[in-house]
């Protein structure tokens, strides 16, 4: 094929609520923060177009409710996740305590092909605030223990890391729709009416079907 | 006619047709028109539902697992089939008697290729002749122009044209390569392709004729819009990327729903994806006057 497909990466945000999953999400597509506290129902996404060693790719980012009573959308969004962002607060142990449960519900519900290495990247927020309780260490010994997963601590409030965090969620994620690509290619199919499917991008076609 | 498809089998479809009325409305009295067939579901009580139009190739069932979801979910969902119009002036007119009769002032529409077409030319035109009715659009591997489509020059002569000719005009675009390992969207094409045999000579020449005569949407004459929720598929499908390039740039505020894969009828072929995005697009209308449930808003 002489043009690569377009790529959709679909990243997913999970994480106990007001971790500040929205907040991550909203900096990085928006540029923009509010101290304002509104809990996000069922979910919602936002979509960013950036470059990824070289390569545009188009990312769906989806920030899901932490509230188990809003979790009313269904698994739809889990479907053909390409990397899984779990968020805690540095200032909340129970947040991260939860991180275990939130990636088995990941695993759970998304299915990967490969669950031992599918994409997760783990993010410690709100490294603005003093009353830090979860440290460093602590989070990076868990991250190894699961297979060595990226770990990053951010301010979506000051904007500290969030962009690099999300460079290494795109890379990753793109790493991982790669990988499923390779199962997917099958050989170009022999037409036999003599007509041509290379005009589909051109503009010109018959019909709206 | 048997039917013999995976979706026309399915107890989800049994279940539709079982359960959901058929309702044929006909609104001239001269008598030469057959009517819309219309899908009306959820509650009735709800004064500004989402109404989906279909493709060239559709009928109102088309839209089946949309209408049996979100109607469940407490959305009042109605898919229209129009009888055959062929201008888009037209068409505008008769959707907005459709609406008049069923005592609709406002809503939100879903439209799916040619659907989504004449959803945006009737923002236009009801925005042009009366007060704006269309409150948000949700628009499904739509376009802006009809120029992009061959046989402009042909149009005029479709209604001479015998319906063996205009089906196979429609179906040379439905198979694609990506198509053939995918079997849910082999079940959407197989469904679809059995719901064009049932359509009439004269429905396919006027579809395809509004389809191809040359007509371009203008959004600096829509008004009162408060919302457009822009869906494609990131697969092969009919219209190429030159085309959703210039929908996006009409829409610049619009969201994104983009679908990695799902061909040319996605609401079939993925349709829990569609029913997600269509329930984020509407739930920011919740509780509001133009909401299209009677859900009551989880807040705080």
């Amino acid at each position: 094929m002489a043009t690569r497909k377009k790529v959709l990466l679909k990243v997913i945000i999970l994480g106990d609520s007001s971790v500040g999953k929205t907040s991550l999400m909203n900096q990085y597509v928006n540029k923009k923060f509010t101290n304002q506290y509104k809990a996000t129902i069922g979910a919602d996404f936002l979509t960013k177009e950036v470059m990824v060693d070289d390569r545009i790719v188009t990312m769906q980012i989806w920030d899901t409710a932490g509230q188990e009573r809003f979790q009313s959308l269904g698994v739809a969004f889990y479907r053909g996740a390409d990397c899984c962002v779990l968020v805690f607060d540095v200032t909340s142990p129970g947040s991260f305590k939860s991180l275990d449960g939130w990636r088995d519900e990941f695993l759970i519900q998304a299915s990967p092909s490969d669950p031992d290495h599918f994409p997760f990247v783990v993010l410690g927020n709100k490294v603005d605030l003093d009353n830090r309780s979860v440290s460093t260490k602590r989070a990076q010994q868990w991250c190894q223990s699961k297979n060595g997963l990226p770990y990053f601590e951010t301010s979506a409030k000051e904007a500290v890391n969030v962009e690099q965090a999300f460079k290494t969620i795109a890379r990753n994620a793109l790493a991982q729709e790669s990988d499923v690509e390779l199962y997917n290619e099958f050989p170009d199919q022999i037409k036999l009416d003599g007509g041509s499917t290379d005009n589909r991008s051109s503009g010109s076609d018959n019909c709206a079907c | 006619m048997s039917f013999s498809s995976q979706i026309f089998r399915s107890p989800e479809y049994t279940s539709f047709r079982c359960n959901v009325p058929l309702k044929q409305i006909i609104l001239d009295d001269t008598g030469t028109n057959k009517g819309w067939r219309v899908y009306d579901t959820g509650p009735r009580s709800v004064e500004t539902p989402l109404v989906f139009l279909h493709p060239v190739s559709g009928r109102a069932e088309v839209f089946f697992k949309q209408l049996l979801t979100l109607s469940s979910k407490g959305y009042r969902v109605i898919s229209a089939e129009n009888p055959p119009y062929w201008s888009v002036t037209e068409w505008c007119e008769g959707f907005m008697q459709l609406l008049d009769h069923m005592d609709i002032k406002q809503v939100h529409l879903f439209g799916a290729s040619l659907g989504g077409f004449l959803a945006q030319k009737f923002v236009e035109f009801s925005t042009i002749v009366h007060q704006p009715r269309v409150v948000s659009l949700f628009l499904c591997n739509a376009f802006t122009d009809t120029s992009i489509f061959k046989y402009k020059d042909a149009a005029v002569l479709f209604w001479i044209l015998p319906a063996i000719v205009l089906r196979k005009m429609v179906l040379s675009n439905f198979s694609s390569r990506e198509t053939f390992y995918d079997t849910r969207i082999m079940d959407s094409i197989d469904f679809m392709v059995e719901l064009i045999e049932s359509l009439s000579q004269a429905d396919l020449a006027s579809r395809l004729t509004i389809n191809c005569l040359n007509s371009r949407v203008n959004t600096s004459l829509m008004r009162g819009l408060k919302g457009v929720t822009l869906m494609d598929v990131f697969d092969d499908y009919a219209l190429g990327s030159p085309i959703k390039e210039k929908i996006y740039q009409e829409y610049p505020d619009a969201k994104l729903a983009q679908l990695k894969s799902g061909g040319n009828f996605p609401y079939l072929s993925r349709s829990d994806e569609v029913n997600l995005h269509l329930q984020i697009h509407l739930r920011k209308y919740d509780g509001t006057p133009y909401s299209a449930s009677d859900n009551i808003p989880n807040t705080e």
